[in-house]
């Protein structure tokens, strides 16, 4: 493919505290893709300055994008967004040309030997038996619903999933895709009041619901017509006192205003929502609410 | 024998072509790992989960396939006499251990 190929550099963005509205107005930008997994993008955007605790999220996500990828900082709030636009394009073209890519960051080596109790490896609890590279077997629990015994699988995600504020640490247990039990690890980071616009709040749920253009409209500022965008939120999803539901709250960010929402605990709210419900409510709240809901970490 | 040999070339070729067009994965460790944007999972991501619709589809092979071999049979059926009534009552006891299971299941409680 030829240099001059309308194809939109896709950029995976890891954000920093303070980074999340510039990144967003940036990424929605033409020319430009916000990539919701690093497997499809070549370029990492890293917005701010990463907290040393996030550091080898950072590492893990940078190593995760296909070759050729490139690392672009963007942490001197005076640089425009023109002029990073410039950059992530430059850099897009040198990509294609096979002219730029970095190694791994951490080590070739998963995190432990496959190791079971038999003299070859072999044997133990769970499924299968063993320990695939250090990861045991999912083990069975109660699925909330009816009872059955299902696998429970429990995982952190974040700082940098795309669904998830920038900086939420969650760890879940999925059976299926059923949530059975969420704690927030780390809180998210600050951002300012820009974060809560309405209208990247409204793009932040459409771009969840697939509906990846008028997300961007909605950002450039143009409102999407709201009647059929409403109907894609399920009935009565996320209700919560003095606040509606996440189809109310969505109809709220595309009219023009931000609803102010309660904290709410996220360890009640999500446990019995499967995974693509619990994201939609997610963001249905201004980052502003999440931040204020979550528990600030002890000092050790 | 000749249209074997072909066939076995031709199958050949084509797994040789394929082989030379498919780039190898060549994934790191770090690359291999599920994207759980910077997390860490605790197990593996094999696992089992409920595929709730199985019970319905259990009852729709049931009773659908009965009625499937039930058109041919009925048409059949004089002229075969008491050898074709044998026959659809080995394949009703045959599709009834699924209804049976289906029942035990709590398919046909109405909740």
């Amino acid at each position: 493919m030829g240099l001059s190929s309308p194809d939109p550099a896709s950029v995976f963005a890891a954000i920093g505290p303070g980074w999340q509205a510039p990144v967003e107005r940036l990424l929605a930008r033409q020319g430009l893709r916000r990539a919701l997994t690093p497997r499809d993008a070549g370029i990492l955007l890293v917005a701010g300055d990463m907290p040393g605790t996030a550091a080898e999220a950072l590492s893990r996500v940078h190593d995760q994008l296909p070759h050729p990828r490139v690392t672009l900082r963007w942490t001197i709030a005076e640089e425009t967004a023109d002029a990073v636009a410039e950059r992530i394009a430059a850099t897009w073209r040198d990509l294609r040309a096979g002219e730029a890519d970095e190694s791994d960051h951490l080590p070739d080596q998963p995190p432990n030997e496959w190791k079971g109790v038999g003299p070859h490896g072999q044997g133990g609890k769970g499924m299968m038996g063993g320990t695939p590279y250090g990861r045991t077997m999912a083990m069975t629990g109660e699925d909330i619903r009816d009872g059955l015994q299902l696998d429970r699988y429990t995982a952190r995600i974040g700082p940098f999933a795309p669904m998830l504020p920038p900086g939420l640490v969650l760890e879940v247990t999925l059976q299926g895709d059923v949530i059975v039990a969420a704690s927030v690890q780390s809180p998210p980071f600050a951002q300012p009041a820009d974060a809560d616009a309405p209208e990247l709040c409204a793009a932040r749920m459409l771009t969840l619901l697939g509906l990846d253009e008028p997300a961007r409209r909605s950002i450039r500022g143009r409102r999407p017509s709201g009647f059929w965008v409403r109907g894609a939120v399920p009935r009565d999803l996320g209700r919560i006192k003095d606040a509606g539901n996440a189809r109310d709250r969505l109809a709220a960010f595309l009219a023009g205003d931000s609803p102010a929402v309660a904290a709410t605990d996220l360890s009640e709210l999500l446990p019995g929502l499967e995974w693509s419900e619990a994201m939609l409510v997610l963001a249905s709240f201004p980052p502003s609410s999440i931040l204020r809901a979550a528990p600030i970490p002890e000092a050790a | 024998m000749q249209t074997l040999i072909i066939i076995l070339g031709w199958t050949g070729l084509a797994a040789l072509f394929v082989r030379a067009t498919q780039q190898p994965a060549g994934a790191t460790a770090p690359q291999a790992v599920p994207f759980l944007g910077g997390g860490t999972p605790d197990a593996h991501a094999w696992q089992r989960y409920h595929f709730r619709p199985y019970t319905m589809t259990l009852v729709f092979i049931a009773f659908e396939m009965e009625m499937m071999f039930m058109y041919p049979w009925a048409v059949v059926f004089v002229s075969e006499g008491i050898k074709a009534l044998a026959e659809m009552g080995m394949f009703l006891a045959i599709l009834s251990v699924g209804i049976l299971y289906g029942w035990r299941e709590g398919v046909f409680r109405w909740q």
